[in-house]
C-alpha cells in the first residue's frame, strides 16, 4: 500500500477521534460524560498513535536496508 | 562493559543516519505542557561531597558501620546507590516504601508520599522525591514525574548524590512528554556536567539524544509523539480546547505529509531513492513493542495490575489514606495518580 494511502487512513482516524474528543467534551460540560466515554476516545487516540508510530518505523527500516545496498 | 555501551551508541547512530528525511519543520502539541525549571548556562550542582554527606547521615541517625559501609560502597556501586542505599538503611519507612514500588505494589505511590510529608530535612526529602519520580515514570506519567522533580530541584539541590540521576531523569521526563526542544539541552547538560555519573546513566543519555535528534529531524516519528501525548491526556480526561487544537495540528500535518508522499509516489512508479516510502515494506501488521523504551532502566511489573488484582477493601483503605491523612497538594495528586491506575488496569 502506497505511504499516501496509509497516511489518508490515519487522517481518517484522527478526523473520527476529534470529532468524539469534541463530543465528550460536550456531555461533559453538561456532566453526562461517563468515564466509559473519556476511556473508549482515549483508547482510539492511542490506536491512532500505535499506527503512526508503526508507520514512521517502517519507513526508517524500508530506508536502512536502502542503506545496505 | 565500556565496550558494549560504545557498540550500542555506533549502532543507534548508524541506525538513525537511515531515517527516511521528510523535510518540513513537523509539529509537536502544545496542550497542558508543564513548565521546566529554566535550564541555567552555569552548571547549578556542586560536586558530590562524601564526607559531608556521612556527616549529614550521622545526624540523621545513621551508626558509623553504616557510614562505614557508605564509604566503601561509593567505589564499588557508585556514590548515587551507595547514597541512597545509606539513607534506606537509616530510614526504614523509606526502605520500606522503595521496596513496595520495586514489588509493584500500587501502595507504593501513597507510601513514598507519606514518607515525603514527613521527611523535614531537605536531604530526606531529596530521596524520597527521586523515588516517587521514579514511580511516576514507570506509570507512563511523565508529567508528574516532572512535576516531582521541578521540586527537587527546588528545594533538594546539593545534598544528596542523586542530583545526576535526577539530572538525567528530568531530561528523560521532558522527552517522554514529549517536550524534545527543552530535553535535548538537559541530555547534552547532564552529559557535561556529570562526567563521573554511573556509565549506564551516561550510555543511555547518549542513546537518547540520538534517539530524540532522530526525532526532531523525523515528521513522523513527532506526529506519533504528539499523538501519545493527546492520548495521556485523554487517559486523564483531558478533552478540553487545547487538546483539541493538538488534534486538529495533526489532521493539518497528516493533509502536508499525503501532499508530499502523493508527489513522490507520482514521481516514480518505484520508490524513490532515500527520500520517499519504503521499498521493504513491513511483512505483517504486528506493532513494534513498547513505546521509547530507551532509558527506562528498570522494567517494573504493571502496576495497574495489581491495583486491579487487590480486593475492594484493599484499594479503599488506600483511597481513604489518600483523603485522611495528605495535605491537599499530595492528595489531588494521588487520587489522580490512582484514578488512572485504575482506567489503565480496565484496557
Amino acid at each position: 500500500m502506497p505511504v499516501s494511502a496509509e497516511l489518508k487512513m490515519l487522517k481518517f482516524l484522527q478526523e473520527r477521534v476529534n470529532k468524539q474528543t469534541k463530543q465528550v467534551e460536550a456531555l461533559g460540560a453538561e456532566d453526562q460524560a461517563q468515564p466509559a466515554d473519556y476511556d473508549r476516545v482515549a483508547e482510539k487516540q492511542g490506536r491512532v498513535k500505535e499506527l503512526m508510530r508503526r508507520l514512521a518505523e517502517k519507513l526508517g527500516k524500508g530506508d536502512e536496508g536502502r542503506g545496505g545496498e | 562493559m565500556r565496550s558494549a555501551a560504545i557498540i550500542a551508541v555506533i549502532l543507534t547512530a548508524a541506525a538513525l543516519r537511515a531515517q527516511v528525511d521528510v523535510p518540513g519543520e513537523g509539529v509537536l502539541p502544545g496542550a497542558h505542557m508543564p513548565k521546566p525549571v529554566p535550564i541555567q548556562s552555569k552548571n547549578p550542582f556542586k560536586p558530590f561531597d562524601p564526607a559531608k554527606y556521612a556527616q549529614a547521615v550521622r545526624a540523621l541517625g545513621g551508626t558509623e558501620l553504616q557510614v562505614k559501609r557508605f564509604v566503601d560502597d561509593v567505589e564499588e556501586l557508585g556514590a548515587a546507590r551507595a547514597g541512597d542505599d545509606l539513607i534506606r538503611k537509616v530510614w526504614a519507612k523509606l526502605d520500606k516504601a522503595v521496596l513496595a514500588a520495586a514489588e509493584a505494589d500500587p501502595e507504593a505511590a501513597l507510601l513514598l508520599t507519606q514518607a515525603l510529608v514527613e521527611a523535614k530535612s531537605p536531604l530526606l526529602q531529596a530521596h524520597a522525591r527521586y523515588h516517587l519520580s521514579r514511580l511516576f515514570l514507570d506509570s507512563d506519567d511523565p508529567e508528574r514525574a516532572l512535576a516531582v522533580l521541578n521540586d527537587y530541584l527546588t528545594h533538594n539541590l546539593n545534598v544528596s548524590p542523586l542530583d545526576s540521576e535526577v539530572a538525567y531523569f528530568y531530561a528523560h521526563s521532558l522527552a517522554e512528554i514529549p517536550m524534545l526542544d527543552a530535553a535535548i539541552p538537559r541530555l547534552r547538560a547532564f552529559l557535561a556536567w556529570f562526567p563521573g555519573a554511573s556509565e549506564r546513566l551516561r550510555a543511555a543519555a547518549h542513546q537518547r539524544l540520538l534517539e530524540l535528534e532522530r526525532q526532531r529531524e523525523s515528521r513522523l516519528h513527532m506526529l506519533a509523539d504528539g499523538m501519545k501525548k493527546t492520548w495521556r491526556d485523554l487517559r486523564k480526561r483531558k478533552t478540553d480546547r487545547p487538546v483539541q487544537l493538538d488534534q486538529e495540528t495533526y489532521v493539518e500535518e497528516l493533509s502536508e505529509l499525503i501532499e508530499m508522499f502523493e508527489e513522490m509516489e507520482s514521481q516514480s512508479s518505484s520508490a524513490p531513492s532515500g527520500n520517499g516510502p519504503s521499498s521493504n515494506p513491513a511483512a505483517n501488521s504486528a506493532l513494534p513493542d513498547g513505546e521509547g523504551s530507551v532509558g527506562e532502566l528498570k522494567k517494573r511489573p504493571s502496576l495497574a495490575d495489581r491495583w486491579g488484582d487487590m480486593r475492594d477493601s484493599e484499594r479503599k483503605k488506600i483511597m481513604a489514606d489518600v483523603q485522611n491523612t495528605m495535605p491537599p497538594q499530595y492528595q489531588k495528586m494521588l487520587e489522580d495518580y490512582y484514578k488512572k491506575l485504575g482506567k489503565a488496569n480496565r484496557k
